[in-house]
Order: C-alpha cells, then structure tokens, then sequence
C-alpha cells in the first residue's frame, strides 16, 4: 500500500510528528496523574471512612443510649450486619510528658472510649499501629525507664563498686542515648547478677515480649492498668521524615510508649450542666496511624470504661431524693454510639434502613417495666447515619473540589483537542500540494485521507503509549517528586548552573559565527536552566515548599496509584481526538480541487 | 500511423469564480488528438493552456454543460469519481513545469507511485523492474535512491516523465515541461519526449514557445478561450 510508505516517510522525515508526539503524551501523563491523584484520593476517603467508623453509626448526643450492650446483640442477630461495637466520645484535655520542664503541654483530643476486641471487628483498628515490637533502642529506653524505676531494689541488693558502675553507665546513657543508640542492654547485663537482671526485666513486659507492645495496644491495658493509645499525629514527639516514616525526636527519648499522660473530661449532667471535670492517669500504650491526618492529629482511644466513668455514663444507682438510703433502681452504662459494620454485600444505605427497622423492634420488645428506654425514633438528638452522613463536614470540601476538578479536566480534555487538531491542521496543510500530485497521478479522496488517518493514529498510539508510561512512572513516585520539589536537593541547582555554563559557552561560540537562531534558543536555554537553578536555591532559603500539606489534604502521602480504568479511557480517547484532529482537515484537503491542490505553494 | 481519434476534447467550457466575479477561461474548446500523435498547444500566458490539459487529463471538472472529453470515443466526465480516477492513473501521465515530485520519497519511490496506486495488492516488484528500466533509460540510474531535492531541475524532469510512464499510458500530457528550465536542459527533456514520440506514444504538449512547437506534429492555438482552428500542420 503506497499510503502506508507515505505515511511512515511524513512520521520519519519531520520535526512536526514528534512535536505531535511530544504533545500527545504530555497531555495524557498530565490528564493520568491528575485523574490518578484525584480518584485515589477519594478512594483514600472512601475506605478511611469505611475503616475508622464502620458503615453506619447510631448515635445519641452527650447523655448516651442505654441498654447498649442487649442492642448490640439484637443487631448482631442480622445476618448483614457482620458486627456493631459500642463508642463512648468526647472532647477531654491530655497533658503529655513533654517538655522536660515542670510545665507540661496538654492536647485538646477527641477520646473515644471503645471495646477493643468488637471495635476492632468493625474498623481496621487492629491493623493500625504504629508500633509492634520495640526497635533495639526504643527496649534500651525501657531498660532505662526500669532501672530508673527500680533503683531502691538494686541498690540493696548491689555493693558499692557495682552500684557505682552502674550509676556511670545509667549517667551517661541519660546524655548519650539523646542522639545516638548504645549498648545500655549489655552494659547493664554485665553488671547485674541473673535474679536481679531477670528481676528488672520482669518489670516490664514489653522487655521480654516482643510481641507485648502490640497486644497492650489491641487490648488497651498494661499490667493489668487501663492504658491510652494516641493517634501518630497527637504527639509533637513523631516528626514525620520525607520518605514517610516516622522518627521520634531526641533518638526515641520521647517515645511515647514510655510515659503516662493525665485525661481529663468534663461530664455532663442529665440537665446538660457541667460538673467537675473528672481526670485519670493511663500510660500510652501505643500510637495509631489512620492516615487521615484531622483524627491521626486528635483521636485517643481509651477502654470504654474509661470515659463512661469520666462522662459519668457508667451504670449508677438510681436514689431517692428523700431518702439517700433507699435505692429505686439502676441507671444502666451508656454509649453514645454504636458503630456497625456490615456484610460485603449490602450498601451503607440499605443496612441504614435495616438498622433503623431494627432499632424501633428493639425498643418495642423491651419490658414495660424498664426504667431506663433508649431514646426513641422521633427524638432530634437521635441519628442513625452512614459513614458519609456522619463525614459530611470531612467529605464534603473533597466532593466541592472534585466538582472542580471535573470542570477543569472537561478543560484538559479540550485544550488536548484543540491542540491535536491544529497540530494536524498545519500538518495537512503543508502537505495539500502533495495531495493534488496524489490525485493527478490516479489517488482517490479516500485513499488520502486513510494516509493522514494512519498518521495520526501512528501519533496517537505512540504518544499516549508514552504519556501512558510518563503518567504512571510520574504517579508512583508522587511522593518522592514532592518532596523532591518540597526541598530540592544542591545537586540539581549546581546542575542548573553547570548547563547555564555550558549553554553560555555555546551561545557565545555560536554568536560569533554570526548565526541567529542558536543564540535565541541559546538565550532562552539560559534564561530557563538560570531560573531553573536561582528558583531552587531560593526554595532552598526559604527552607523548602509544601505543596501537599498534610494538614490541609487530610492524608499524609499522596495518593499513588494508578486509576487504570481512567487512564485507558484518556488514552483511548487521546487517539480518538488525534484521529479526529486528522480526519477534519485530511477530508478538506481530499475535498480540495486537486488543480487548486497543486498550486498550493 | 493510425488516424483513429484517441482523445478528444468537445466544446469545452470552463468558469472559475473568483468571489463574485467570474473569469470564463475556455469559452468553446474543441480539439481532436490523434493516436500517437504530438499536437502542441500553443497560447499567451494565461489563456488557458492549464486549464484545458487538465480537462483532458481528468483532473479539472468543465462546467456543467460545458462539454466533454472522449477517450476512444467514450464520455470521461459522465464516469464515476472512482472511474475517472482510474483513467488518470492508468491513460494519462502527466508531467508538470514544476516536476511536482514528492519531497519525501526517493526518486524511485515517487516513479513507483502510480504503479503502488493503481494496483491494489498485484507485486510492486515487476512496477519498480519496470521504474528503475524506465529511470535507467533517463539516464538516473544512479539517482535511484536520493531525494529530489537533491537533483537538478533537468533530473527531476526526467524522474516526473518516468513516473508518468509507469503506468503505460495511451497519452502523455506535458504542460510547459521546460518552462523551469534553461535551453540546453530543455532540450535534453525534449529529446527525451521526442523519443518516446517515435516509440508511438500520444503526446499533448503546453506551451508559448513557438520554438518547441515545431517539434510536434501539429499545434493549435488557444485564443479567446478556443483552439483556433483549422491547425497549421507543421512539415
Ligand atoms: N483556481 C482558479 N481560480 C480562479 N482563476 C483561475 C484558477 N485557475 C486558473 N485561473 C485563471 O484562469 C486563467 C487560465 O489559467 P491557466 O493556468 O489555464 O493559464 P495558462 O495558459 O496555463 O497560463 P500560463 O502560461 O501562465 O501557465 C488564468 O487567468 C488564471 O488566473
Ligand atoms: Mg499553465
């Protein structure tokens, strides 16, 4: 086929094809990442949604549902609801350890009282620690933390010479251990005798256990004590690293895992007054990371006793008025939601309507004699929502922004058509001479036109399989790109700088020749890789930019997966337009009288 | 020679618009060629020596009612589109004042051309045989592979008259052939043409070089947008 030969010497022989290539598989990368980024950003939303508060949420404002525990099991009954676990919350005060001075920082959080083991059946909280065993430096903290704690004990039972070697290396771990890991662990061991060795690491499990750290967190407890886990975010200690991950500042000094905080909660009465605040004491036992930073930033969960008796939402005696003496009944514990999390195979919005005929047959069947009823269907401070109901404030700006987001791709969207058919446009008409030497030697109109078709989808092939790669290769490394641009690394501005040279020798060389066009381009390319470098050394002084701001964003890293779906429906329709881009002014020219066609200069 | 008519061009009319104004280039054009005959049409700048070759050839529609061309006797432009467009790549080989080569083919390539258009899927290899014979006897034979823009204008001329050939065509429609080029080169291109005259091929020659047209058979003048006739038989 001739068309096939011309075709293959117009892509070969010309700047223009890959001028048209270029501009394909920018646009296509452009449209991937951006589709990428946004839609795994909903995804994040989605599933962090579905993940942190189940599917639906009954809830009953301050003073809570009672009978929540025979409510649970009356759900539980229903084949799609796969479980339902009770969440005492409320706004409370938690004074941290730091700073080192007398004068503590307190966090406002958001504590929620939960049942780990049911909770953990309806979110992924099992599955959301931050830490699971000790590294080797964090158990040196502990060891530390347990001298420190049992030192009565060891100086009874150490002589002098041993007990004043020990105070060295405790002395000055204290002073190294701050920013550098040591070898407290065999330091210690060499010292003490075996009982005592055992006696100090049996003061504290997660010495021994490695896998204690993670239980105390699922269970919320330590030693028997009620403990506290606190989003990664609550602390100031966790300082987030350009990879990713975490590190504690001072080499783990403020580990939290290490120290006790103080929560405070002000309960209110049945009256909605505010009694005395009520505060306890509860060591940190683990940290959790969700990902959505507003709750990594603000949520503590503590066992649900723990707030119920801080709310005063436990079970209390009902007394008479007159006569303290005389109990009337039992004021049964409360929570003041239930979160529910239901079979794969039924939507948020059917289980809602579900839960809803549930709860009016829960309250229906309850004795007449009950003291207490959970509120009824009609009350206002009653709601059974779903996830998103709930997270209607947290998902509402993300739907306002993809709104945007759509009108500016319809944009995207046009900007590559038009681009693609004005490329084609010229491309065409440069070659309207040739289509009337074509026509005067026997071709028909359609056999043209198949020439720039097969051009075209050529182009569109080849540029949005690029733009395809590009987008991809540019999506999973988002983040490294971030941060790349966040805090540009010396090496790429003294790159810059060594290109500007290099142009300017060029430039220079080029001028004396007496040549123009090199020195234009020349001048551009300095102007460009000069700006380049000056740009990144100024983002350098002012101490690097943030474009994805966690704290704004909600997620910590950018979303980094490919939408494939998406995408092959960009790059599908990045061929359709490049064949369209061809097909309008291929049929003109085709349609062009071929005498006029061979005057065309 | 054989007297029958090959092709004929009959009260030929032909109107360009341009905007609003009309220019009637061929008012009643009427010419006769015969089999292997050279009949040279000789006409001012502008008189519309183009315009009537290319209504022979095929390539330009004359206005409605405005006549006919006839090959062998039979209507050209009452055919189908696909049929017409058959008749130039199979009965007429055009050669251009300005060699109208495509710029990104080689030599070979673009005397292939007609070859690759008219057949469908038949082997091209007896077509480039027949071009690269055809480009030897032109004297390009070591020209095969190079662009045309790196020949000279008399080469190029030479490249266009074997793309023009390709096919075997009953006619070959030349339109100032040396117009762009100096004496002796066009003398050379005319030799070539004068050649394959004698071989028998049907020659239609455009020019206002009283010169050249003594080289043909018989030419005709085209005044007032008719060949004036009767022609002047040259010999
Ligand atoms: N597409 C067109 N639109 C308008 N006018 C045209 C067009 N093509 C040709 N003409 C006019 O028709 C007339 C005849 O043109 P044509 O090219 O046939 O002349 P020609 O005899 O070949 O002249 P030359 O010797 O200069 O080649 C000219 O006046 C030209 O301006
Ligand atoms: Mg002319």
């Amino acid at each position: 086929m001739y068309q096939t030969l011309l075709t293959s010497r117009y892509l070969t022989s010309r700047v223009i094809p890959l001028i048209a290539v270029g501009a394909v598989a920018l646009c296509v990368a452009l449209v991937i990442v951006i589709v990428s980024v946004m839609s795994g950003f909903l995804n994040m939303v989605q599933s962090s949604g579905r993940t942190l508060m189940g599917d639906v949420i009954i809830t009953y404002g301050i003073s809570g549902i009672p009978h929540y525990e025979q409510l649970i099991q009356h759900l539980e009954k229903d084949e799609k609801v796969l479980a339902a676990s009770p969440v005492v919350d409320g706004w409370g005060l938690l004074r941290m350890p730091y700073p080192d001075s007398e004068a503590k920082q307190s966090e406002t959080v958001q504590v929620w009282g939960i049942d780990p083991s049911s909770f953990a059946k309806v979110t992924s909280f099992d599955e959301s620690f931050q830490w699971e065993t000790p590294t080797d430096n964090q158990r040196d903290w502990l060891l530390f933390d347990a001298i420190t704690a049992n030192k009565e004990l060891l100086r009874s039972n150490m002589n002098d010479e041993e007990w004043n070697s020990l105070v060295e290396i405790i002395s000055n771990a204290s002073r190294t251990m701050n920013y550098e890991s040591g070898s407290l662990w065999s330091d210690v061991q060499a010292i003490l005798d075996v009982p005592l060795w055992n006696t100090v690491l049996g003061s504290d499990e997660r010495l021994t256990n490695s896998d204690a750290l993670l239980e105390q967190g699922l269970t919320l407890s330590q030693n028997g004590r009620d403990g506290i886990v606190s989003g990664l975010h609550v602390s100031e200690g966790n300082v987030r690293q350009k990879d990713g991950t975490y590190q504690v500042i001072r080499n783990d000094f403020w580990w939290l895992p290490r120290y006790e905080g103080t929560l405070t909660m002000l309960p209110v009465d049945s009256q909605g007054g505010i009694i005395e605040p009520e505060s306890t004491i509860l060591p940190f036992v683990n940290e959790f990371q969700s990902g959505v930073f507003m709750i990594d930033e603000s949520r503590v969960f503590v066992p649900i006793r723990v707030s119920q008796q801080l709310l005063h939402l436990d079970e209390a005696e009902i007394i008479d008025e007159d006569d303290p003496t005389v109990v009337l009944g039992i004021d049964p514990a409360r929570a003041t939601s239930i979160i529910i999390r239901g079979s794969e195979d039924i939507s948020a919005e059917s289980l809602q309507s579900r839960i809803v005929q549930m709860y009016d047959a829960f309250i229906a069947q309850l004795p007449s004699d009950t003291i207490v009823f959970p509120p009824m269907r009609n009350d206002p401070g009653l709601s059974i929502h779903t996830w998103e109901e709930q997270q209607r404030s947290f998902t509402g700006p993300i739907e306002k922004e993809r709104e945007l987001m759509r009108t500016l791709f319809s944009i995207v969207y046009l900007v590559v058509a038009a681009l693609i058919l004005s490329i084609f446009w010229s491309i065409v008409f440069e070659k309207t001479r040739d289509i009337g030497i074509l026509r005067s030697i026997g071709a028909s109109r359609g056999s043209i036109v198949w020439i720039f078709l097969q051009y075209s989808l050529v182009v569109g092939v080849i540029g949005s399989g690029l733009g395809l790669f590009f987008g991809w290769l540019i999506t999973k490394n988002i983040n490294a790109i971030h941060s790349g641009m966040g805090n540009p690394p010396l090496s790429v501005a003294i790159g810059a700088f060594v290109i500007t040279g290099c142009i300017a020798i060029y430039t220079i060389m080029k001028s004396r020749e007496g040549q123009l066009l090199p020195v234009v381009l020349g001048s551009l390319g300095l102007i460009t890789s000069g700006g380049l470098g000056a740009l990144i050394l100024f983002i350098r002084h002012i101490g690097g930019l943030v474009v994805w701001d966690a704290s704004v964003y909600y997620f910590a890293i950018i979303p980094n997966e490919v939408d494939w779906p998406s995408s092959i429906v960009t790059v599908l329709g990045a061929i359709l337009f490049c064949l369209l881009g061809a097909i309008i002014p291929a049929a003109k020219a085709a349609d062009t009288d071929p005498v006029k066609a061979l005057r065309h200069e | 020679m054989s007297s029958s008519i090959i092709l004929e061009g009959k009260n030929l009319k032909k109107t360009y618009e341009l905007g609003r104004a009309k220019v009637q280039v061929l008012l009643n054009a009427s010419l006769q060629v015969m089999q292997g005959e050279w009949v040279t049409i000789l006409g001012s700048s502008g008189s519309g020596k183009s315009t009537i070759l290319h209504l022979l050839g095929g390539l330009d529609r004359p206005d409605v009612d405005g006549g006919d061309v006839l090959f062998h006797g039979e209507s050209v432009w009452t055919r189908s589109n696909k049929q017409i467009n058959h008749y130039r790549n199979t009965q007429i080989g055009f050669v251009f004042q300005f060699y109208h080569l495509l710029p990104e083919l080689t030599v070979l390539e673009n005397t292939v051309l007609p070859a690759m258009i008219g057949s469908h899927s038949t082997s091209t290899s007896s077509a480039k045989d027949k071009a690269t014979s055809l480009l030897e006897q032109f004297g390009l034979g070591h020209r095969l592979q190079h662009r045309p823009r790196e020949l000279s204008g008399g080469e190029r001329q030479r490249a266009a008259i074997a793309r023009a050939l390709v096919n075997e065509p009953s006619i070959l429609l030349a339109d100032e052939p040396t117009g762009n080029l100096d004496e002796e080169t066009g003398n050379e291109i005319l030799d070539v043409l004068a050649q394959l005259h004698q071989d028998g091929l049907t020659v239609v020659l455009v020019t206002h070089n009283v010169e050249i047209a003594a080289m043909g058979n018989r030419s005709v003048h085209l005044r007032h947008g008719a060949i004036e006739q009767p022609a002047t038989l040259a010999q």
